[in-house]
């Protein structure tokens, strides 16, 4: 039985600060070949987004909230470190308070581990539509320097055995153990890094492509066979230094490439720049997504572009409505103000 | 502060965040937040819950400023400055107050059209608490 994603949706908060702007203040701005970056407004969370985003995708299906019977949320920057979080969102979007949910929060890898229960719950029940809402704006302290690439975004994601628009064709994991990069202690709330840049690089290549090379294994597929590559954003240059490991050229990349002009959206990187790749694939098309969670893990996925229904807004219209703010006022919604 | 309860609260989350509004079961009129007798005909008791769709015109709205916010929104001023509140007719009748988020407040109009959005109200006790706000339709 084939399954897959039946309807997506995106979302990104209009406000935008400019790389400029952290020059003015810092003398310089670390996220390399990130230009601009969304922040998330005053009155929003990543549990407000992802309510919007949920709607977004139940309506590109279109499907009523009534009818999920799975539900997955994810983001590493969760209002609360303990509490059922899904609730607000199912309460909020009409989710039947019966459907099984999760959170996963622990990692950037959480957006495709919410993907991948709830693909197993569309797997294990062939009637069940699954709802999977990934939601993130990370949060450092406005000293470390890796803080300039962090921005916000939300995706959601409808999966079915019907009316699917890109088919799951397979996927493959890896987890092992790293540490020093990116890391939130118990008591802490904002998110450390030693920044041992070889080292991270090493973890990030290391998990990445061993998941990557072995779904391309699993699939007896070469990487010329992929029209679209997701791969996780902790800024615009991570991709391209994993995707030439893997065989994967600039252009597969490029319509995924959402760090360019959001920053690293966390949990929500790859379920973002899939929704991208999604907006601009033809049917037939195949497409790869690599995540990545530090600490450490990697999850890849396959899909068959096989239907022409896209996210409503797109992409592309919801990254061209912006709104510039300035550094004070980014520091003020940041709550760096004390 | 004016200080609303956890209780209280939680009984208006139905009305918060997802709109549901009470059909009066003898004119037909929708109550919005529930009331014990229909406002309208003020002849029955008995009401079928319906969802709202959130979509509604801006019917009168003031613009709160500096010193004009009530203590729960003081701090919302003082980040974002000034903040529209509106009364606003909901397509199926009802009349519900409520901010406007993602305008300027200046490009606020009576009868511009608004549709409604699960937004962080305020936070009081460590607890957020969520409910609707208006926002521009069509986006």
């Amino acid at each position: 039985m084939a399954i897959g994603i039946s309807g997506y949706g995106v979302y990104i908060p209009k406000l935008r600060i400019k790389k400029e702007d952290y020059a003015k203040a810092w003398g310089s701005f670390s996220a390399a070949g990130v230009s601009e970056k969304s922040v998330m407004g005053f009155d929003e969370d990543v549990l407000t987004a992802a309510a919007k985003v949920s709607r977004r995708a139940l309506e590109s299906v279109p499907i009523g909230p009534e009818k999920v019977t799975r539900f997955a949320l994810a983001s590493t920057t969760p209002p609360y470190v303990e509490k059922v979080l899904s609730g607000t969102v199912m309460v909020s979007v009409g989710i039947p308070n019966q459907t099984l949910s999760s959170d996963h929060t622990s990692s950037t890898r959480a957006g495709t581990e919410a993907m991948l229960s709830a693909f197993e719950h569309v797997q294990a029940n062939p009637k069940g539509v699954a709802l999977v809402a990934v939601a993130d704006a990370p949060i450092a302290s406005m000293w470390d320097s890796f803080e300039h690439a962090l921005g916000a975004g939300a995706a959601a994601y409808v999966l079915s055995s019907e009316n699917i628009v890109a088919e799951l064709e397979g996927h493959a994991s890896y987890a092992s153990e790293y540490f020093g990069e990116r890391f939130k202690p118990r008591d802490e709330s904002l998110i450390h890094d030693l920044n041992v840049k070889k080292f991270s690089e090493s973890s990030v290549i290391t998990n990445t492509t061993k998941a990557g090379n072995a779904l391309l294994k699993k699939l007896g597929r070469k990487p010329e066979e992929y029209q679209h590559v997701v791969i996780q954003q902790p800024d615009a240059r991570v991709p391209t230094t994993v995707g030439s490991r893997m065989q994967f050229t600039e252009h597969q990349l490029a319509a995924g490439m959402t760090s360019k002009v959001l920053g690293d959206l966390g949990a929500a990187s790859t379920p973002v720049s899939l929704a991208a790749a999604l907006d601009d694939a033809k049917p037939g098309d195949r497409i790869m997504v690599i995540s990545y969670g530090s600490g450490s893990g990697s999850d890849a996925l396959s899909f068959k572009v096989v239907g022409d229904r896209k996210a409503a807004p797109r992409f592309q219209a919801e990254a061209d409505q912006k709104e510039y703010i300035d550094y004070i006022k980014y520091l003020k919604l940041k709550g760096a103000i004390l | 502060m004016a200080h609303v309860s956890i209780p209280m609260y939680w009984r208006t989350i139905p009305q918060r965040y997802s709109l549901v509004g009470y059909k009066c079961k003898k004119c037909g009129s929708v109550n919005f937040p529930p009331k014990g007798v229909c406002k309208y005909c003020s002849a029955s008791s008995e009401f079928e819950e319906v969802k709202l769709s959130g979509r509604g015109k801006v019917h009168t709205f003031v613009l709160i400023s500096a010193g004009g916010a009530p203590p729960e929104f003081a701090e919302q001023e003082k980040a974002g400055g000034q903040y529209p509140v509106a009364i606003v007719q909901l397509e199926e009748g009802p009349k519900v107050i409520g901010q406007i988020a993602d305008i300027n407040p200046k490009d606020v109009k009576i009868d511009m059209p608004v549709t409604t959005e699960l937004r962080k109200i305020y936070t009081e006790e460590g607890v957020i608490r969520y409910g609707f706000k208006f926002v521009p339709a069509g986006k």
